[in-house]
């Protein structure tokens, strides 16, 4: 549908368009001073599945493997473990597993519990549940990233705003294993290239960097910046080249070997 | 008959209480409803959103990662009447891409399909005298 016919549909008032080749380029200026937002500048799994989906046809299903949430008592472990669970929600609504979204809304929700979240990040757990009863996988995609960004704001509400950035790097390490493991088992250009994201990379890394010594000192902060540090040269391919087969394979052993590590070691329920 | 008056005084208390009020309009809510034009073509609105505040001919630049195959509709809004906002949308070495401008006084957008992944960044300009709070908010599919 044009542009057009998207605002007359809307009601909206039309002006018209223009090509954006008649604008001028940034400013040196400008591209250094740019800003990035963790909200915004952070692709949800459920845009990066969506590429995957127009390029490849993964059977959702069989990477659908939530790991099981081991019990700790360390809230580092914890937030990272909640960004798997949310984009494991995602993987569970690609393969369109009402009961697999359920489950894993439940983890989440008892995960958000032992981190003390607000009552209001509770009542998402009852809709995820009823979109999945419904099986409204748009609402779900919404509604895991709203769920996300709400368990984000209580968690700056509690002055614990060191654990925002994991629940980020989290949910992008589970959707990178995910989708990099498909990738190296159905290599094409196209696919390979979804994975060039050093801007992501960067931006994971330099907040990793920014936390208190206290919290960069424990042992999974150490691998993971590490893990993300060794990934950066892999997912930066000059002139926008796609990954290489040898790289998309590395790189899936270095998403799987996080997401092993953070879930404790745990293996599929 | 004393279902019926029953009925009829919970219909007189509903009656006397005054209308739910609209709850009050903000740069975001502007930015949803012009995104939500694009819903109806099965764009999915993200539920991130960027906020701050423009001054007249003082731009501002936003990094995004996009996806290759993945379409895009960058929507963004402010309450000032006199505004006139503007988005577009360019690459990862600062040049403008092809893709579609919506510009209508206080609320913008820029659409493009992505031919590659990777880093773009999202500039928003405001002309007019005073400076206002905006709110940008995206759509993909």
């Amino acid at each position: 549908m044009s542009l057009r016919c998207l605002f007359l549909a809307a009601g909206l008032a039309v002006l018209g368009s223009v090509p954006l080749s008649a604008t001028a380029p940034l400013t040196k200026d400008e591209v250094r001073t740019s800003e990035l937002s963790q909200d915004v500048t952070i692709p949800t799994p459920g845009e990066f599945f969506a590429a995957v989906d127009k390029q490849g046809q993964p059977n959702w299903t069989q990477i659908f493997a939530p790991k099981a949430a081991e019990s700790t008592a360390s809230r580092e472990q914890m937030a990272l473990m909640l960004g798997l669970l949310i984009a494991d929600g995602y993987i569970a609504v690609e393969a369109q597993d009402g009961q697999g979204v359920k489950n894993v809304g439940k983890d989440i929700i008892n995960l958000a519990k032992k981190l003390n979240v607000s009552q209001s990040v509770l009542g998402r757990g009852n809709s995820i549940s009823d979109f999945a009863e419904n099986n409204d996988w748009s609402a779900l995609r919404e509604e895991l990233e709203a769920t996300q960004n709400e368990v984000k704001l209580s968690m700056a509400e509690q002055k614990d705003n060191d654990l925002i950035i994991l629940v980020s790097v989290g949910a992008w390490v589970r959707g990178t294993e995910a989708a990099s493991l498909f990738i190296s088992k159905n290599y094409s250009p196209g696919l390979a290239g979804l994975l060039r994201q050093p801007a992501i990379v960067e931006y994971l890394l330099a907040e990793v960097n920014r936390l208190p010594e206290k919290l960069a000192a424990e042992p999974l902060v150490v691998q993971l910046r590490e893990q993300l540090a060794a990934v950066l040269p892999i997912v930066q391919t000059s002139g926008r080249a796609p990954l290489t087969p040898e790289a998309v394979a590395e790189l899936a052993a270095s998403m799987a070997s996080l997401v092993n590590s953070i879930s404790g070691g745990a293996k599929s329920p | 008959m004393k279902t019926l008056l029953l009925l009829l005084a919970t219909a007189a208390i509903l009656a006397a209480q005054e209308p739910p009020a609209e709850p009050a309009a903000s740069p975001r809510s502007r930015a949803l409803e012009l995104a939500g034009a694009f819903a109806n073509d099965g764009y999915k609105i993200r539920d991130g959103f960027w906020t701050g505040t423009l001054e007249p001919g003082k731009p501002k630049v936003l990094q995004v990662n996009l996806f290759s195959g993945n379409e895009y509709w960058f929507s963004a809004a402010t309450l000032s009447p006199k505004a006139k906002l503007s988005v577009a949308i360019y690459d990862e070495s600062g040049r403008p891409v092809e893709g579609e401008l919506f510009q209508d006084g206080s609320v913008a957008a820029a659409g493009l399909a992505a031919d590659a992944s990777g880093k773009y960044f999202i500039r928003i300009v405001l002309a007019g005298e005073e400076k206002a709070d905006f709110c940008l908010v995206y759509s993909y599919k």
